[in-house]
């Protein structure tokens, strides 16, 4: 019993940050119809650039959200305007590859910079846990469950309620009209590429306190965040959250009670017979029009 | 012999008759236009008869067999073309390409492939675009591009979806010529259609739907002064 | 190509007959490039049977190579009292027969998807199989698998290797040709142009995508084996990499997308450029294939033969 209580624990947990950090990704394809090979690599940055903040500057990898995420902004704002969107005019193959060359020109500068090895951001709250009921929780991920709810809601908020967040919402729907009404697509395109960068980073920065991480990675959270799209749907962070703690719940109770070989396989099972099944996931396309 | 049967036909969308009651036989080799005003299930009529849209009752027949509830590509199989309006060439196939596979998946042997696609060219009146891309036509030859991989298939139904929409004079009367060099090869045709003029020179019969009815049935003479046509198309004088 | 096949086909033969002599009047350095643009070659072909050809671009061919290789591999374990002569032909029968299978098997799921979706779910079984590889003890995917030495004792393994992987290029070479002028191939095109209309027209695309997934994939796997018997022991990582999933997208997006040869002319040229001009520079050519593909997407999706045709056109 206690077993399965953790392990479902565990998954949730897990599932919570899945959740973060494919997030980013379902919002490039929603709004921009964009699958972004190199969102793994966007985790990985963020990932990275905690280790480097927290270490020189001595200050708790969770503190070092707010900056991380205002360098991804940029550098999100950067390649989506001066890069991907030149490859967007074209076919809709022609922007996966750009991204998948630029996460494999990327992969390999972060092997020379930071080298193949797993590294990991230890807090300093490291090894306290606490107990709830028959469930043994440690702190650490704890705390990364509680900040990936809060950006996660931050971000769903943003999306409701600000300007920008309904700006993005009418180019997502009709580009067109959007257009005609003045909005300047590019930018806003744009600009979702950094919000989405910028979760992105926060996400990997989450990871890197629970999990070791090197960059090799990179494909990996690219194919997490896909699976959790098609499994919750596209566009929106309820949708990320609904697949990812989906796939936290497979993933945990696989690794549990068949094999530690085998999250993956059932993990991609899953999204094969989803995509034939509802390959628009279960909350569907957030921007899609309604019927 | 007619070629194509159509009885009590019918057809609903959640409540909207788009088709009621409509039966008519369509008489092998002849030219038959379907006209109507907007919204009189014109495209509905095509899409039951390649069986694109499950009817709500009625039977089709083509050649004597039932193909009521067929699967679409099996009654392409059967001899059952489609011209569409907006036309899906194989964009970067040549034309000879484009109209190959037509000949290639249809009903000519093997050794007959390359003549029956250049037969069904020169019949569409594009054998001199033979080596272009699709892309680079025009619409009015796209629109004849269509018939010609229509009738490679060596199909014996052609259906042809407004192909004179958007054209100009010039390009219209060829269309009309092609279709009737078709018809001459032995394809019966039957085309919607809402060019008057051209309707009436090159149909041997018009069939006119309103609100899904068959409201007239007969040649081009007869239906053009028929007053329940007239009122179809530009209401009574004193309709409130 | 259809201006004149009697030349096209003399170039082919000149072309056949200087490379196979290839290894008595090349440096070993460059017997060594030869094979990696033969087997590059044969694998781009392979992968454009079904990416050019019918449109549905994979990302994760690699799979294939793994597979073949490690069933060839495993295979052949069992039988190593075998002479060498005979472990080659039996490891690519059952590379490719597994290969077969599996290819088999995940396509009527898989060939249902379109598109990006095709794409990222090909990625996902590349994933998979190399972790099924790894973990589990049975396929020594993390151990490594050893491969006997097959080269007759007369014979440089180099030079022998590099010939096989001629003979290997050039069958997938006359295989992908057969098709592309056949009535599969016509049906093929048609699929990757506008699948719908070609279904109304009458072609079998449900048969013909299935059957085009399963000739790639055998293809892709036969060359895995050769490949694993050239390194001679293989881990994982050795077979199943997502560089190698990207270059053989780059090959035929360089060489031309859906051409015959694009394919050759893109991998000659990738691993031209890889291998002689960044040579000393080991470490680069991961980042310089990424590097180049992002160039290549934005400057000339057609490829090579993309920019020879538009050529032609601004020229008339």
């Amino acid at each position: 019993m206690n077993l399965i209580a953790q392990t479902l624990a565990d998954g949730l947990v897990l599932g919570g940050i899945y959740a973060l950090a494919a997030v980013g990704f379902s919002l490039i394809f929603g709004v921009l119809h964009v699958i972004n090979l190199s969102h793994g690599i966007l985790v990985l940055m963020g990932a990275y650039l905690a280790l480097i903040f927290s270490e020189a500057l001595h200050i708790d990898p969770l503190l070092c959200i707010p900056p991380v995420m205002a360098v991804l902004f940029c550098v999100g704002y950067a390649y989506q305007r001066f890069l991907i969107q030149h490859a967007v005019d074209r076919a809709s193959v022609n922007s996966m590859l750009l991204t998948f060359g630029v996460a494999l020109m990327l992969q390999n500068a972060m092997i020379w910079v930071f080298s193949p090895d797993m590294r990991s951001i230890t807090p300093s709250y490291a090894f306290t846990s606490l107990k709830l009921g028959p469930v043994n929780l440690d702190a650490v991920r704890l705390s990364a469950l509680a900040a990936s709810l809060i950006l996660l809601s931050c971000l769903a908020a943003l999306l409701r309620f600000s300007p920008l967040g309904r700006v993005i919402r009418a180019t997502a729907q009709q580009t067109m009209a959007a257009r005609l009404c003045g909005v300047n697509v590019r930018h806003v395109y744009a600009l979702t590429f950094a919000v989405s960068a910028a979760f992105a980073g926060a996400a990997g920065i989450v990871i890197g306190i629970i999990l070791p991480f090197s960059p090799n990675d990179e494909g990996g959270w690219t194919l997490n965040a896909f699976v959790v799209v098609v499994l919750g749907g596209v566009g929106s962070p309820a949708g990320a959250l609904l697949g990812g703690l989906l796939l936290g719940l497979v993933s945990t109770l696989t690794a549990q009670y068949i094999g530690p070989a085998f999250p993956n396989v059932t993990m991609f099972l899953l999204l094969v017979l989803l995509l034939l099944v509802r390959p628009n996931g279960l909350l569907g396309n957030a921007f899609a029009p309604s019927r | 012999m007619s070629i194509l049967t159509v009885e009590r036909l019918s057809k609903n969308f959640r409540g909207l008759a788009a088709i009621s009651d409509v039966s008519f036989a369509i008489a092998a080799g002849s030219i038959t236009s379907i006209i109507g005003p907007n919204g009189a299930g014109k495209s509905t009529m095509f899409n039951l008869i390649t069986g694109y849209l499950p009817l709500t009752a009625g039977e089709i027949r083509f050649r004597d067999k039932r193909i009521t509830g067929m699967a679409t590509n099996r009654i392409a199989e059967l001899g059952v073309a489609r011209a569409f309006q907006i036309a899906r060439p194989f964009r970067d196939l040549s034309v000879f390409e484009n109209v190959r596979i037509g000949a290639l998946f249809g009903k000519a042997g093997p050794r007959d492939v390359v003549a029956t696609t250049h037969r069904a060219m020169e019949l569409a009146a594009i054998a001199s675009l033979a080596d272009q891309p699709a892309s680079s036509l025009t619409v009015g030859q796209l629109r004849h591009l269509e018939v010609a991989r229509a009738i490679a298939t060596r199909a014996d139904l052609l259906l042809a979806d407004e192909p004179c929409a958007g054209l100009n004079p010039t390009e219209t009367a060829a269309m009309i010529d092609v279709l009737r060099q078709v018809r001459t090869n032995g394809v019966t045709v039957v085309l919607v259609e809402h060019d008057m003029p051209s309707v009436m020179e090159v149909s041997d019969r018009v069939l006119v739907l309103d609100a899904g009815r068959l409201i007239a049935d007969g040649s081009p003479r007869v239906v053009a002064n028929d007053p329940k046509v007239i009122a179809a198309y530009l209401g009574t004088p004193d309709a409130a | 190509m259809k201006r004149n096949p009697t030349l096209v086909f003399l170039l082919v033969a000149v072309a056949v007959v200087v490379l196979a002599a290839g290894p008595l009047y090349l440096p070993p350095f460059y017997v060594r490039v030869g094979q990696l643009m033969l087997y590059s070659a044969g694998l781009g072909l392979a992968w454009a049977i079904l990416g050019g050809f019918a449109g549905y671009v994979s990302f994760g061919h690699a799979a294939f190579i793994g597979v073949g290789a490690f069933t060839a591999g495993l295979v052949e374990g069992q039988f190593s009292s075998l002479p060498p002569f005979l472990l080659l032909p039996l490891g690519l029968l059952a590379g490719a027969a597994c290969c077969a299978i599996l290819a088999a098997l995940i396509a009527y799921p898989i060939l249902r998807l379109r598109g990006t979706f095709f794409a990222i779910a090909m990625l996902g079984v590349s994933h998979v199989c190399a972790e099924v590889t790894n973990n589990i003890d049975f396929f020594q995917g993390s151990m490594g698998l050893n491969f006997p030495p097959i080269a007759p004792a007369s014979m440089d393994p180099a030079n022998f290797f590099y010939e096989i992987y001629l003979v290997a290029a050039l069958f997938i070479l006359l295989v992908s040709w057969q098709i592309r002028r056949s009535r599969f191939g016509a049906g093929l095109l048609s699929i990757r142009e506008d699948e719908d209309t070609a279904r109304m027209l009458g072609v079998p695309t449900e048969r013909y995508k299935r059957l085009a997934f399963v000739v790639s994939a055998v293809l892709t796997g036969v060359m895995g084996v050769i490949y694993a018997h050239s390194l001679g022991y293989i881990t994982t990582d050795s077979v199943y990499r997502d560089d190698t999933n990207l270059s053989l997208i780059v090959y035929s997006l360089l060489g031309g997308m859906g051409t015959l040869f694009g394919p050759v002319i893109g991998a000659f040229l990738l691993v031209f450029i890889t291998q002689v001009i960044l040579g000393r520079l080991l470490d680069f050519h991961l980042f310089a294939t990424g590097l180049l593909l992002v160039i290549l997407v934005l400057s000339a999706p057609g490829g090579v033969a993309g920019l020879l045709k538009k050529r032609k056109r601004t020229a008339t």
